[in-house]
């Protein structure tokens, strides 16, 4: 069945779907919330890390994730009492919740518990630097799934305008890392990248809203992120080429260096010196020529009448 | 200098300064910059303040509409720059224009001592002002900055614009720098324009107690000979040679 008959014969069908009843939160849901819907603040559990109890009910039913029960990702919680002990977590689940056990310091497996429907991508994170940071450096600020999407109990999708990874959103979103001195000192990272980004002509069209402009995504990959030294890095060396292509039909070498982020070179900085000074230069001539010849004039036409005029 | 000393001797009221080809060349420049500043405005302070440039940019159809305008007014002025430089090639190989210190636009020594004469005016230390062929240096200085203009913030745009087609004829040294020098030189001499329009252009053409609220020869092309013999009173003694040497006698 060819695309166009497809849309032509199912697509009017897919109006049924409004006649059924809205979808609504698992019974079990209901049940956990009763309590978390209105506990408030944060507890220290037994290995002293704090854990927020408090699930917004509201933004929970908004969230993509709103039909799940909790226990999908929650796997050893039960649906009754908080005594009684889980479903068995799969053996890959309860694995790869031992690799990133260093960012999920509460529920190791609810962070792993992702993957469960997320698998592709959940593999290319783990492959990109920054599932590297976490499951062979054991670092805990590197990000992960929440630190980029949000609380998964909350999250939308990024075509929504409110998700942290939206258009709108998405660059502030990766400079809660990269922006920071701190991290960018403690992991080496390009220093200049956020300002760089908001200098350059794709930040201010994206900024003013323009519908093709690039956010960090375009050219970094969305969940497979390499650093720039990478071979598989999409900028990395000649495969700038290809990403810049993406938008820049035929981006050859010399286009390429169009956009960085590193701090201009001397040329450009120098050059702008230079343009800045003869800018100087000839505000201060036009302006006081302007101030001048307007006193004169005001002088002149008071103080000193000319004959015949 | 009276009206009545005019009509009585045989010169004309009035002559023509540009011809109508000059004059769509200038309505042709200024729609253009008009468009291209308000357009690139948006662009330039995308920041700041916050906010407020969404909303400028919003005005001019958002940002990719603002875009296009701002593409197509680039190249409706570098057209209508190289239609100018086209012509007087025209004009000077007919021999309809020859270079004259008098009419000239081309900048002179003399230039440099009109300007202090002028400062010297300003500040009470010389009786007069300096006297004018047929473009003060106020106008000189108008006219070269358009070429300034075009040579700087025309070829960067145009390499901006279409950095695809720019980036093969571009040598392979300068790919690492002349791109952000390319949007330096744009931005920043853009301002310039700007700046320069809105002080000098705008005072002497405009608000000058003389010309207010417009000097109307962009329109009708002409100056009157009373106008031109105060203004420009070198021109008008090229022009009228007897009628000038009879008022210095009489």
């Amino acid at each position: 069945m060819s695309q166009k008959t497809f849309a032509v014969a199912v697509a009017p069908l897919l109006f049924l779907l409004l006649l059924l009843p809205s979808v609504g939160l698992s019974q079990e849901s209901e049940t956990c919330l009763s309590c978390h819907g209105v506990m408030k603040g944060s507890l220290k559990t037994q290995r002293g890390t704090m854990v927020d109890l408090n699930v917004d009910t509201e933004k929970f039913n908004a969230s993509v994730h709103a039909t799940l029960p909790c226990t999908e990702c929650h796997m050893r919680f039960s649906a009754g009492s908080h005594a009684a002990s889980g479903s068995a977590v799969p053996s890959d689940i309860l694995s790869l919740s031992s690799k990133i056990a260093a960012k999920f310091k509460n529920d190791p497996v609810a962070g792993a518990a992702c993957a469960k429907c997320h698998a592709e991508v959940y593999q290319k994170v783990l492959s990109g630097v920054h599932g590297k940071n976490i499951t062979e450096k054991k670092q805990v600020d590197g990000a992960f799934c929440l630190d980029c999407h949000g609380s998964p109990h909350y999250i939308t999708r990024v075509k929504d305008g409110k998700s942290p990874m939206s258009r709108k959103y998405q660059v502030e979103t990766c400079g809660k890392c990269h922006g920071s001195q701190a991290i960018i000192e403690k992991y080496k990272l390009e220093e200049n990248v956020m300002d760089s980004f908001r200098e350059s002509f794709h930040g201010r069209k994206l900024h003013l809203g323009h519908t093709r402009a690039p956010v960090c995504t375009s050219c970094h990959n969305a969940h497979d992120i390499r650093t720039k030294s990478d071979p598989e890095s999409p900028v990395f060396g000649k495969n700038k080429l290809e990403t810049c292509g993406k938008c820049h039909r035929g981006a050859n070498e010399k286009f390429v260096p169009a956009i960085t982020h590193k701090r201009p070179g001397p040329i450009p900085h120098y050059g702008e010196k230079l343009l800045i000074l003869l800018t100087m230069g000839t505000f201060a001539f036009i302006i006081s020529h302007v101030l001048l010849e307007a006193f004169a004039d005001i002088r002149d036409a008071v103080f000193r009448k000319k004959e015949g005029k | 200098m009276s009206e009545t000393n005019t009509e009585t001797t045989g010169i004309p009221k009035e002559i023509e300064r540009f011809n109508v080809i000059f004059r769509i060349q200038h309505v042709l420049m200024f729609t253009t910059f008009l468009i291209l500043s308000f357009t690139g405005w948006g662009l330039k302070y995308a920041h700041d303040p916050e906010g407020l440039s969404s909303v400028w940019i919003r005005v001019w159809g958002g940002p990719d509409t603002a875009g296009l305008i701002h593409r197509i007014a680039g190249i409706t002025m570098l057209l209508d720059f190289v239609w100018h430089v086209i012509y007087l090639i025209y004009l000077f190989a007919t021999k309809q224009m020859t270079i004259n210190t008098k009419t000239t636009v081309i900048p002179l020594p003399k230039d440099v001592f009109d300007v202090i004469k002028n400062f010297m005016y300003f500040f009470g230390l010389s009786k007069e002002k300096a006297k004018f062929g047929k473009y003060s240096y106020a106008q000189k200085f108008d006219y070269w900055a358009v070429f300034w203009g075009m040579f700087i913030i025309g070829s960067s745009g145009y390499a901006l614009a279409f950095p695809m087609q720019v980036s093969y004829i571009i040598p392979s040294f300068t790919s690492g720098w002349i791109w952000e020098l390319l949007g330096l030189m744009h931005s920043d001499e853009a301002l310039l324009a700007i700046v320069f329009i809105l002080f000098w252009h705008f005072y002497n053409e405009h608000l000058k107690p003389e010309v207010f609220p417009m000097s109307w020869i962009w329109i009708t092309g002409k100056i009157s000979t009373d106008k031109l013999k105060h203004h420009h009173p070198l021109e008008y003694e090229l022009l009228f040679p007897e009628e000038a040497k009879k008022e210095k006698k009489g």
